[in-house]
């Protein structure tokens, strides 16, 4: 690495970035601890009551919601994920397969969840088949529920899952399998004790792609969900947007920032070996830092293959 | 042989059919006379009215092109330089870009909305086309960054020692040899970050303003306040559109990379 | 073209806390093919670097023909450089990565064409103009590198390892070509090298350079014959390298008091007096064996007796590892047609060594 003209060829983005991105975020941390103004807003007058707000237990039961519909959704999409994987390493038509996964989500993401409606709902396609089996008289109502939200998110959010993990199996030695198989393991076995190890990375890179964006939801629990269903994202968005409250939408973000922050730090201080599996990104010996970069390496040729941009010779697979 | 696989193969077919489902149901009832969801039979009036009847439509998707073109090209150029300078160079805000440009991967996207909004309100900016661009462009940037900068990272520092060796100034350096052999990552960056524009709904929904609904906005408004099956329509097109926009991105990024 | 003489001057450039070249001085001739060779993190590359222009030494001169270059930019160097990994630009065809530097130029068509013409052909790439870096081999990425850095007519060449990335057979090959090319332009060529066989086959001189530091600097020959210090002994081809006390010296004659060997008789120009520690050595193909007892035919002969250990065959010679009562020697027997083959020697048997005291010498005094 040399000094040169990095600094000026890297200037625009620094500022671009910290206006736009850091100054912002900076912004919700001062907001949330401001009074909240009458039509949206803050008056700068110091207070906490934002952070009182969040202990009430409205505040608790929507955390607890989203927890509990983020890790379900999570795990159900792993555990199909997993396994589709491994089918998809193990075959021959490996480019077709990838094909088929990806070509779903060039959908646009809104009209993905109105076809679940278009499905789900009241005067909906599977009503409409029952009632033209004569399995039910009135319509049944599968929509606006704890389970519609988790089948949408699953369904959005089921390539992020997979892609990390075919591309971390397809790099798995399978004679290591059969090795395990000769030396007197199972099937099942030799999978859990030797596959799953191996392919760790992968399984946190896609626990990573699918819990943080499910954990900040908002479209889909709007647009599938009930009360029941209500998820801190929604929460945020009716703060600011109907109650007024600035500071306390302030307030849930910022504590959404710190734990994804967090949780992806610690995450990736436990797993101490490569990340990545092979999203993408270079391997590097820089410790934390090269996981970062790892990590976002990956999460950028993850969507940048399922949006289907990815150069086929970088991001492909 | 044939047992090998077949619970993965079990899943993995379930999964595809899962995946496809509502797409397939979409097609079905683009083509459905009835309003309602029961078959009413054969017909192409709901394309006939999103071609000819759907002004407001339009309009969103006029829109949704002019941001997803323009927050594409400047955060392409942004992007394509600071991936430049950060492989390369050694300068004194080197680790806070690298880690400003991964944060976007790891925050939901609702706070990267929420806090723009409240920055766009703060500064007092009025909210319209142009804070929608703003945002844009911000979330572009990281992934066109980190694009470009994985394509530099198969090249040596050795190929810029060459230009500089074979007469070649900064300027004739960046031009004549960075730019060329970066070119499938930039382009690759920009056609993701065009994708994601078009496709983004939930950070445009907080920094929109009026007058500024664009494509993904327009089909939320709709399922929220009244579905026409004019959206059925609508989706049917935008399928083709990207499956066939997708297909020749693919395509050109094979001949750019031939090349 | 014309080449240059390079003077180094008492360079010095530390990384942190890492010395990589510790006042070095070294004189390069006119259109000579010198070689910086050395184990890797010697600084041999970080020296190359700074002739190029790509480091600034804290402090020393570089002179090119009396000048200092250190002001100047790589680009207004008389030098161009064939990097390790070639650094051929993959976008350009192998016309126009040779044609780059004058296209910078603005040099018109029709001279660009002759020029690029002419050093494809010195290189032999001439019916591979049109293709890319990516479909060309190993060996014509490299003569497209050489091509590319010689058509600046630069009046010294550096090149940074630049076999090191083919295989064996492809490197002697490549290394006749480089000789030949050096022969035909008659410019200045640094080549740096870890390979002693690469830096004696080609070179007209050497410099063996170890932990930033130029130990010794000759022709091939020197360097071999009598290197200068125990490591450039070591490191140059195959050696016995062993320590012992001068007891006496007798004219040329020196005699050592070797715990291994009991005496031992070598000579040297100029021995320390008795008394001192040594280092001395002798090559494995200069030691004799045989399965009878060596006549004491004259003076100077050092004879021991021991076990062969390990022979090791492969074709034209075969080496011996053999144990005597303290030490263990290596010994090469060529098997050429003139020489008597005598009865072949196998694993365990009992066998004579020997060696004349003119092809064993000193290395280094100890302290």
């Amino acid at each position: 690495m040399k000094r040169g003209p990095g600094g000026l060829y890297a200037a625009p983005s620094v500022v671009w970035l910290t206006v736009f991105f850091i100054a912002p975020l900076l912004i919700i941390v001062l907001y949330s601890f401001m009074t909240p103004g009458a039509r949206g807003g803050v008056e700068l007058k110091p207070t906490l009551d934002a952070y009182r707000a969040i202990a009430n237990p409205v505040f608790a039961r929507v955390t607890f919601n989203t927890i509990l519909v983020a890790l379900g959704s999570t795990m159900i999409t792993l555990l199909i994920a997993l396994p589709c994987g491994y089918y998809m390493a193990r075959s021959s038509k490996q480019t077709l397969l990838l094909l088929l996964v990806i070509i779903p989500f060039w959908t646009n993401f809104l009209i993905r969840i109105y076809a679940w409606i278009a499905i789900l709902g009241n005067e909906g396609f599977l009503n409409d088949l029952l009632r033209a089996l004569g399995l039910a008289q009135d319509s049944i109502r599968f929509l606006y529920n704890r389970w519609a939200v988790m089948l949408v998110l699953v369904y959005t959010y089921l390539p992020y899952a997979i892609l990390p993990l075919f591309s971390t199996i397809d790099k798995f030695d399978f004679s290591l399998l059969e090795a395990a198989r000769d030396l007197g393991a199972t099937k099942l076995g030799a999978i859990n004790k030797v596959l799953l190890p191996n392919i760790r990375g992968g399984i946190l890179t896609a626990f990573l792609f699918t819990f943080i964006p499910i954990f900040g939801a908002y479209a889909v629990p709007l647009l599938v969900g009930g009360t029941e269903s209500y998820m801190l994202g929604n929460l945020i968005a009716d703060e600011l947007t109907k109650s007024r409250n600035w500071p306390l939408a302030s307030a849930i973000s910022l504590v959404i920032t710190l734990v994804t922050t967090i949780g992806v730090m610690l995450l990736l201080r436990a797993n101490g070996t490569n990340v990545l599996g092979g999203g993408g990104g270079k391997e590097e010996s820089e410790g934390k830092a090269g996981k970062l970069d790892a990590l976002a390496g990956a999460a950028v040729v993850g969507t940048a293959a399922v949006v289907g941009a990815a150069a086929p010779a970088g991001g492909g697979r | 042989m044939r047992r090998r696989g077949s619970f993965s193969r079990a899943v993995f077919i379930g999964t595809i059919v899962f995946l496809f489902m509502p797409l397939v149901v979409l097609v079905l009832y683009s083509f459905n006379d009835s309003r309602s969801g029961s078959w009413g039979g054969f017909s192409l009036r709901w394309y006939v009215k999103l071609f000819t009847d759907s002004p407001d439509l339009w309009r969103a998707f006029g829109n949704s092109a002019i941001i997803a073109l323009g927050s594409a090209l400047v955060a392409t150029v942004i992007g394509t330089l600071g991936a430049i300078g950060v492989n390369w160079y050694r300068f004194r805000l080197r680790s806070y870009l690298r880690t400003v440009t991964f944060l976007p991967m790891i925050l939901p996207e609702i706070i990267i909305g929420v806090s723009l909004l409240v920055f766009f309100s703060g500064i007092g900016l009025r909210l319209g086309l142009f804070t929608v661009f703003v945002a844009h462009v911000s979330f572009n940037l990281p992934f066109v960054f980190l694009l470009v900068l994985a394509r530099l990272e198969e090249f040596d520092f050795s190929i810029i020692e060459a230009a500089r060796d074979l007469g070649a100034n900064e300027t004739q350096t960046l031009l004549k040899v960075i730019l060329p052999i970066t070119m499938p990552g930039i382009v690759s960056g920009f056609l993701t970050a065009v994708t994601l524009s078009l496709e983004d709904f939930v950070i445009t929904f907080f920094v929109t303003g009026p007058g500024a609904t664009t494509l993904p906005l327009y089909v939320y408004s709709a399922i929220r306040f009244g579905v026409s099956p004019v959206i059925n329509a609508l989706s049917v097109v935008m399928i083709l559109g990207t499956v066939a926009l997708t297909w020749s991105m693919r395509n050109f990024l094979k001949y750019i990379a031939a090349k | 073209m014309i080449g240059s003489d390079v003077v180094i001057e008492n360079v010095n450039k530390s990384f942190g806390d890492f010395k990589a070249l510790d006042d070095v001085s070294i004189g390069i001739k006119k259109g000579e093919f010198f070689s910086l060779l050395g184990p890797s993190g010697c600084g041999k590359t970080t020296l190359l670097r700074i002739i190029a222009g790509f480091e600034e030494p804290q402090d020393g001169l570089v002179l090119l023909d009396g000048a200092n270059v250190l002001p100047l930019p790589p680009d207004g160097r008389k030098v161009n450089t064939v990097f390790q990994n070639y650094a051929l630009f993959p976008h350009l065809s192998v016309f126009e990565n040779v044609a780059f530097s004058l296209r910078l130029k603005k040099r018109p068509e029709s001279e660009v064409r002759e020029r690029v013409g002419e050093y494809l052909k010195l290189v032999e790439l001439s019916s591979h103009a049109q293709k890319k870096p990516a479909q060309l081999s190993g060996g014509q990425k490299q003569r497209v590198a050489i091509a590319r850095a010689l058509i600046n007519e630069p009046s010294v060449l550096l090149l940074d390892e630049p076999l090191s990335a083919l295989d064996a057979k492809l490197r002697q090959h490549m290394l006749i070509e480089l000789d030949a090319i050096h022969d035909k332009i008659g410019i200045t060529f640094i080549y740096v090298t870890h390979d002693q066989q690469e830096a004696l086959s080609v070179s007209d001189r050497i410099a063996v350079m170890n932990a930033g530091k130029v130990l010794q600097v000759g022709t091939p020959q020197e360097i071999y014959e009598s290197p200068a210090t125990d490591f450039v002994a070591k490191f140059i081809g195959e050696t016995n390298l062993f320590e012992g006390v001068i007891r006496s010296v007798r004219g040329e004659m020196t005699e050592i008091e070797s715990p291994e060997f009991g005496t031992i008789l070598i000579t040297d120009v100029d021995p320390p007096p008795a008394g001192t520690r040594v280092s001395w050595t002798v090559r494995p193909e200069k030691i004799r064996i045989e399965l009878d007892r060596p006549q004491r035919a004259r003076d100077g002969l050092n004879v021991f007796q021991g076990v062969v250990d390990e022979p090791i065959y492969s074709g034209f010679q075969t080496k011996f590892y053999v144990k005597t009562p303290k030490a263990t020697l290596k010994v090469i027997k060529q098997h050429a047609d003139w020489s008597d083959e005598g009865p072949e020697i196998a694993w365990k048997e009992e066998v004579w060594l020997s060696f004349s005291a003119e092809d064993a010498f000193l290395v280094e005094v100890k302290r």
